[in-house]
């Protein structure tokens, strides 16, 4: 598959402190790519370095087989960026904004390209407000109808949903689904929702201080816990429950007289529900919560944290 | 690694330059800040310069009354082409959207020109805006100098305001905010330096020879002598063109030396209002 980005053992050091060790990766074409990772793990110095407003010190990012740093102008042509926390010129307003960027990406007839994202996003309303008079959200808007404003072929999105309302939080994710599906759209996609990540990433990089800790599909990192937790609802003693589970070693707590949780190998399930159901008393309800991207980030954060 | 050269690379592209120039247009015609720091403050000091001289005329040599008028409204001209270039930049980082600008294929060349357009059409409006006024509210004519004269003096004026925006330009970009200040303040430095208003005489002798290093210092005399006598002083033109064309090529190297460490050291990516 042709890939649109690759970087290679990219390090970045600020002084004695490395920020960056050596992390490599490739975004194919059409793919949307998960950058996640704790506070301080690197994401943000990634994308700074990925958009050339941050020198590496070493390794090679290369955009459309390319390399960026010979090729820094067309490569920047054919990409862009939103972020919820980038803003534009505050005194001018949204269309003289969107019309100076499109401007500087070269975009042919910008009129028609800034009309029409306008109003796919619900803001042809507001072209002409200033943009300091916006709220939150709706800034967010306009960065992310900035980031479409050259038909990108790659977009680096750092957690462009942030504070946007929940619909246009979904309309968002939506248009990333549809142009992904039509325009081969790749993205490089940081958010802390892991909600957002699970449903539109094919593949996610775990970074942690510096150093890619894991890589997989959304899926195949929640399979790497192979635990899961059981809820079971049911009518009768407790007590005879608690016999059971403690004679199959289980880890347990009741969270009321009349639920208990039970955090057991996902392939011990079925054999503990089949052994729960001999037992004298009625079940009324089972739940399966499987473990989620979240509970990995977690895990591998805590775990590389407890590491250091 | 990726080091940003200044001149090497493809040609400039028009449409980024005219999206920089136009960014500029929007901006100064919606900021009162703009409007009152560049119109209101060179009318201001014009109607100033313009009774102290009409006193001046009356109750001494007129030369001198003109002199310090001819010095004012020529100073405009450094004073407005420098806060052009350097408080426009300051925009976008108080807007916190310089580095959204240079994540397009915007190149530094680029901004740099197009901000260097925007300073003198600036400053020639200004110019003509104050030279106009002077004629109508105090009768006094620096057209009368002569056109070439103008000219001349306003090419050396303007490169030298291109040297200091320059420079700060390069201070903005790896410092941020931490020296806004600077935008607005070091051009004061020279003023009294660069003797806008009295001869270079008046400095002590030491003095004189830190001003003679500055091309400004040059075109200041070389209006109080046209004021006499409209000759043209090609010597004074060249020495000044030569070392305005030294102070640009030094402003450049520090200007990239200062960028680079501002990207190496994640500054730029940064920078915030």
């Amino acid at each position: 598959m042709e890939s649109i980005l690759e970087v290679e053992r990219l390090v970045k050091k600020y002084g004695s402190f490395t920020a960056l060790d050596g992390i490599s990766f490739r975004i194919p074409k059409g793919r949307v790519i998960g950058l996640l990772g704790p506070n301080g793990a690197g994401k943000t110095t990634t994308i700074q370095m990925l958009l050339g407003i941050t020198t590496h010190t070493s390794g090679d990012i290369k955009y459309f087989g390319k390399d960026f740093v010979k090729f820094r102008e067309i490569s920047l042509k054919r990409i862009n960026f939103a972020s919820a926390f980038n803003t534009l010129q505050g005194r001018i307003t949204v269309w003289e904004n969107l019309i100076i960027f499109a401007m500087l990406y070269g975009v042919k007839n910008p009129e028609k390209k800034i009309k029409e994202l306008s109003n796919y996003f619900e803001m042809t309303e507001l072209l002409n407000q200033v943009y300091w008079n916006l709220s939150a959200g709706q800034r967010t808007r306009v960065n992310i109808i900035k980031s479409l404003v050259n038909d990108p072929d790659l977009i680096l999105m750092d957690e462009p949903t942030a504070s946007l309302d929940p619909d246009i939080a979904d309309k968002t994710l939506s248009l990333i689904e549809e142009l992904k599906k039509t325009r081969d759209l790749s993205i490089l996609f940081t958010s802390h929702d892991m909600k957002e990540v699970t449903r539109i990433c094919d593949e996610v990089i775990f970074l942690d201080h510096g150093r890619i800790v894991a890589q997989d599909t959304p899926i195949g990192l929640t399979k790497r816990i192979d635990t899961a937790d059981v809820y079971i609802t049911f009518d009768g003693e407790k007590e005879l429950i608690e016999k059971s589970l403690q004679r199959q070693n289980e880890n347990f707590t009741f969270v009321t007289k009349n639920i208990v949780s039970i955090h057991s190998q996902e392939k011990n399930i079925p054999k503990l529900i089949f052994s729960v159901n001999k037992l004298n008393i009625e079940i009324t309800d089972i739940e399966i919560k499987k473990p989620t991207l979240e509970d990995v980030f977690l895990q591998i954060a805590r775990r590389e944290s407890d590491a250091t | 690694m990726c080091s940003y050269k200044l001149l090497e690379g493809s040609p400039m592209q028009l449409n980024t330059i005219m999206a920089i120039l136009l960014q500029e247009f929007y901006h100064t015609r919606k900021s009162l800040e703009v409007f009152m720091d560049l119109f209101f403050y060179s009318i201001m000091t014009l109607i100033i310069f313009g009774y102290l001289s009409t006193f001046l005329i009356n109750s001494a040599n007129p030369i001198i009354a003109y002199s310090l008028l001819s010095g004012m409204i020529l100073w405009e001209i450094v004073r407005v082409g420098q806060y052009s270039m350097s408080v426009g930049a300051l925009w976008n980082v108080w807007s916190r959207n310089l580095s959204n600008m240079f994540i397009t294929p915007l190149r530094i060349r680029e901004y740099m020109l197009a901000s260097m357009l925007s300073g003198t059409l600036k400053s020639l409006l200004i110019f003509l805006l104050i030279s106009t006024a002077a004629i109508f509210i105090f009768n006094f004519n620096i057209f009368s100098v002569g056109i070439l004269n103008l000219t001349l003096h306003f090419i050396n004026l303007t490169c030298f305001s291109w040297s200091i925006g320059i420079f700060i330009l390069g201070l903005i970009f790896r410092f941020g905010t931490r020296i806004q200040a600077l935008a607005w303040g070091l051009i004061y430095i020279f003023q009294p330096l660069v003797a806008v208003f009295y001869p270079l005489n008046i400095l002590p002798d030491s003095i004189q020879k830190i001003a003679l290093a500055f091309p400004a210092t040059y075109t200041f005399e070389a209006i109080r002598a046209n004021l006499v006598n409209p000759r043209v002083d090609w010597q004074s033109f060249t020495v000044a063109l030569f070392l305005n064309i030294f102070y640009l090529i030094f402003s450049l190297w520090f200007f990239n030396l200062m960028f680079n460490q501002s990207k190496k050291s994640g500054q730029f990516a940064r920078m915030e209002g």
